[in-house]
């Protein structure tokens, strides 16, 4: 049963890749302007322009580009950067993502080990306590910081701690050297913007959730009986919601994955979803693919995480009629 | 000599004028050329510089397409790149004169067709490779191969070859006169580099030497020990990045992040004066302006253009936008910054909605389309303005907003009424050329001036200073009357910087004094 599901899954998720890379291929051609007029800019004359067309292979029809690409990419090959083509002689892509993706992945997991087990925490302390001072001002803080955009988070992170009190870096510069604490320190400012935005919807999920298991039959019996609530909630309640709470936190992190395009942008990090804007406004065209297949195939396994932790932690799901 | 240290800073202080300067240093014996460079680092006397420490500096733009490569060079993080690693054959001093850089002399025949270079010897690459005159060969060959994806390939359209005389002389020969292929030869593209270079890092002749590098993220850069004049160097390291977004890069000079960040925009300077940081502002050629095509309608209706020079509240856009950091323009590139090409006696076309409600009506238009897109910092404002004076006097302008990436492919030269910005060149002649020569590939109005082509050649073989600028004045005259370019303003160059960080020029040809700074600015505390 669940070797079928995962075949069927797979087969899905290379169709969903497929149709993503069509969709980009189409976006990159529609924006105005090709990488070459735009590697060579307002210096572009018309003879310089199809000189480096023509060294890009850029004087191909579209599909016959998109065709070829497509070949090189199911035999395993990026293919090379035409943007850092066009300015020398070019750097494998698969060269240029390696750094980027430990990057981006490195930002990501940090985030994601100290995000979770705060907002659980926050959520459990929120639903164990309905009602009280403290639930009103967890549900208070939540929602507000879930209304505001990333961008204005940074950036308010930015001023207090950068500007203001001088304390983190405004930008993420790495030397490549980092470790430890120092490490921690220069990635201090997008973790912080990221682990605000991810933690609200986890603890509103979280309590919503528990809350909701709360109220079934069996936990007013238990209460009945007079098991203590802590015991009831962390004994009982708390294991039926787990498959929902699981289901949140995958689709979260696949959230986050979204969520890194802006906060790299802001300081300046040089992960994956920068790469990809510089390679969007390059109108580089493998880059972009090759960027945006990583973040699609995270984004599908994120889902795919999900969906299982739910049918596994459902018997009904798991036995359907 | 003490006395010459006294009139440095005197200058510097803004006590004397250079004329004064020079002046004084005649009278104390000391002759015109050493003069001119005592002049030259008057500016960056403020303090006795100091050894060491190292500086980040943070671009506006870069990406996959950064590149060692110098012919390749489009961007301002490329052109540093490539000032911080090669020489040229020639350099341009703060005051647009030309200086021997790799080239000790050069020597060119009366009708300017045949260019002579002695090659300085005793240069070595970063690679310990000594200079010689097929390295130079070799680089400049590199402009003119078939298909050779050089930037400023088009400059050296004429060159019938460069040829090795001897070891240390190298000989140019071009195909028609061209008085201004020095100046040609001081573009960052057009810097020397190792015969058979595969591997750039090594490949220069420069102040500093690079360490690391990737497209898109950063470069490192330490000091050559073997450079082969005294300019300073006081840096150990230089470390040259960008950030994109405007108000990050700002934020990371105020937290301290980085030393030095480029463009920086005239709303942003209050605060960044009011937070201790230092703002390098440059009076420069460069300018926003609005093209009009003038083989298209509406562009070729001259009563429209002219209408539209009319309504431009020069004072106002300079003084609100620029917050003063910039001079009033008069719909033709070449300003003060210019020196003695500037038309001074030129009329400044004035902001008189009567007249241009006058022109319109004539003109037959009620309602025209501008594409505009941020490409220089005051230029949204400004056609906001525009759009809000014209409606005074009935007339509907739309604006119609398009993005910046993809903006010179798609739109500039192609649709009837955009925006545009230029960077300053190094005379005004080069200047004119580019944008309304005959043969120019940006002539972004598409304006054809017979005239104009007569007046571009002959003025680059008149000697005699006052015809020479009467025939400037009438080119000047010609475009601002008869092209479709409307210039409003021409900003200063704007970077900000830590004050611990001194001894910047004044170049008006780029960011931070020409993209030239690693080899003169030092670290103070």
């Amino acid at each position: 049963m669940l070797w079928r599901a995962l075949l069927g899954r797979l087969g899905i998720s290379l169709v969903t890749l497929w149709i993503v890379s069509v969709l980009i291929f189409i976006g990159t051609n529609l924006l105005p302007g090709d990488v070459a007029q735009i590697i060579l800019g307002q210096m572009a004359t018309p003879e310089s322009t199809a000189a480096l067309r023509a060294k890009l292979g850029l004087d191909k029809p579209p599909i016959q580009q998109y065709l070829v690409w497509l070949q090189n990419v199911a035999m395993g090959d990026l293919g090379i950067s035409k943007a850092g083509l066009g300015a020398g002689l070019g750097t494998p892509i698969v060269e240029m993502l390696g750094p980027r993706v430990f990057n981006t992945a490195r930002l990501t997991l940090l985030v994601a080990v100290v995000a979770v087990p705060v907002s659980l925490f926050l959520g459990l302390i929120a639903a164990m306590h309905p009602g009280t001072r403290l639930d009103r001002s967890i549900t208070f803080a939540t929602l507000n910081l879930i209304s505001v955009p990333d961008f204005l988070v940074a950036t308010a992170l930015v001023l207090v701690f950068a500007v203001g009190l001088g304390w983190l870096p405004s930008i993420v510069y790495l030397r490549g050297d980092e470790t430890g604490w120092v490490l921690i320190k220069t990635l201090a400012m997008p973790m912080l913007t990221l682990v605000i935005l991810v933690s609200s919807q986890i603890i509103r999920m979280t309590r919503a959730t528990v809350l909701n298991v709360m109220s079934s039959p069996y936990i007013e019996m238990a209460i009945l009986k007079g098991v203590p609530r802590k015991r009831i909630i962390l004994r009982h309640a708390l294991f039926n919601a787990v498959g929902p709470i699981v289901n949140v936190i995958a689709l979260n992190l696949a959230w986050l994955v979204g969520g890194v395009v802006v906060v790299e942008q802001i300081f300046s990090y040089p992960g994956l979803a920068k790469l990809m804007i510089e390679a969007v406004l390059m109108r580089d065209m493998p880059l972009v693919q090759a960027c945006a297949m990583i973040f699609c195939t995270t984004y599908i396994v994120l889902i795919f995480i999900a969906d299982m932790a739910t049918i596994l932690s459902n018997p009904r799901l798991r036995h359907p009629k | 000599m003490k006395e010459v240290k006294t009139f440095q800073q005197m200058y510097r202080d803004g006590h004397v004028n250079r004329r004064e300067f020079l002046a004084a240093m005649g009278a104390l014996g000391i002759t015109a050329t050493t003069a001119g460079s005592l002049l030259g680092s008057a500016s960056a006397l403020a303090a006795s510089p100091t050894r060491g420490g190292s500086v980040i500096f943070a671009s506006n733009l870069h990406g996959p397409d950064d590149t060692l490569d110098p012919i390749l060079g489009t961007s301002t993080i490329d052109y540093t790149r490539a000032n911080t690693m090669y020489n040229g054959l020639i350099q341009v001093w703060n005051d647009m004169s030309l200086h021997g850089e790799l080239a000790e002399e050069w020597s060119v025949n009366d009708d300017a067709t045949e260019y002579t270079f002695k090659i300085r010897k005793g240069v070595s690459f970063h690679d310990g490779h000594p200079l010689e005159a097929h390295d130079v060969i070799w680089s400049m060959n590199r402009h003119i191969a078939d298909g050779s994806p050089s930037s400023i390939k088009s400059f050296f359209a004429n060159v019938i070859e460069w040829k090795e005389v001897d070891k240390y002389t190298v000989k140019l020969t071009l195909s028609s006169p061209d008085a201004d292929m020095p100046v040609k030869l001081t573009q960052p593209q057009a810097k020397i580099v190792r015969k058979n270079a595969m591997d750039w890092w090594k490949a220069g002749t420069g102040p500093y030497v690079t360490e690391e590098f990737q497209a898109g993220v950063k470069s490192t850069h330490s000091r050559n020990n073997n450079y082969w004049r005294d300019t300073g160097q006081w840096l150990d390291g230089i470390e040259i990045t960008a950030i994109t977004d405007p108000n990050a890069r700002l934020n990371a000079l105020l937290a301290g992040s980085v030393d030095m960040i480029t463009s920086i925009s005239a709303k942003q300077i209050k605060k960044i004066e009011s937070s201790g940081q230092s703002v390098l502002s440059v009076p420069s050629g460069l300018y926003g302006g609005i093209c009009c095509l003038k083989n298209t309608a509406p562009g070729d209706n001259d009563d429209l253009v002219q209408g539209l020079r009319l309504i431009q509240d020069r004072e106002r856009v300079v003084r609100k936008f620029l917050k003063g950091h910039g001079t009033v323009g008069n719909d033709h590139p070449i300003n003060v910054a210019y020196g003695a090409d500037h038309c001074h006696e030129l009329p400044q076309i004035p902001y008189d909605p009567d007249k241009a409600k006058y022109h319109l009506n004539k003109s037959g238009y009620s309602e025209v389309e501008l594409y505009v897109a941020p490409v220089s910092g005051a230029i949204e404002d400004t056609c906001l303005l525009m759009q809000a004076n014209l409606k005074k006097i009935g007339f509907n302008l739309k604006l119609k907003k398009v993005p910046t990436d993809g903006y010179w492919g798609a739109v500039w030269m192609k649709e009837p009424l955009n925006v545009v910005t230029w960077n300053m060149r190094p005379t005004a002649n080069a200047m004119m050329s580019i944008q309304f020569g005959p043969n120019g590939n940006w002539n972004d109005t598409f304006w054809n001036s017979d005239r104009m082509g007569v007046l571009l050649k002959d003025s680059l073989a008149e000697t005699d200073p006052a015809k020479r600028h009467e025939m400037h004045c009438e080119m000047q005259k010609l475009v601002s009357t008869e092209s479709g370019i409307i210039i409003p303003y021409h900003t200063n160059i704007l970077d900000a910087h830590n004050p611990q960080i001194q001894g910047f020029s004044n170049c008006p040809l780029g960011q931070f004094g020409g993209n030239g700074w690693a080899e003169h600015i030092w670290k103070t505390g």
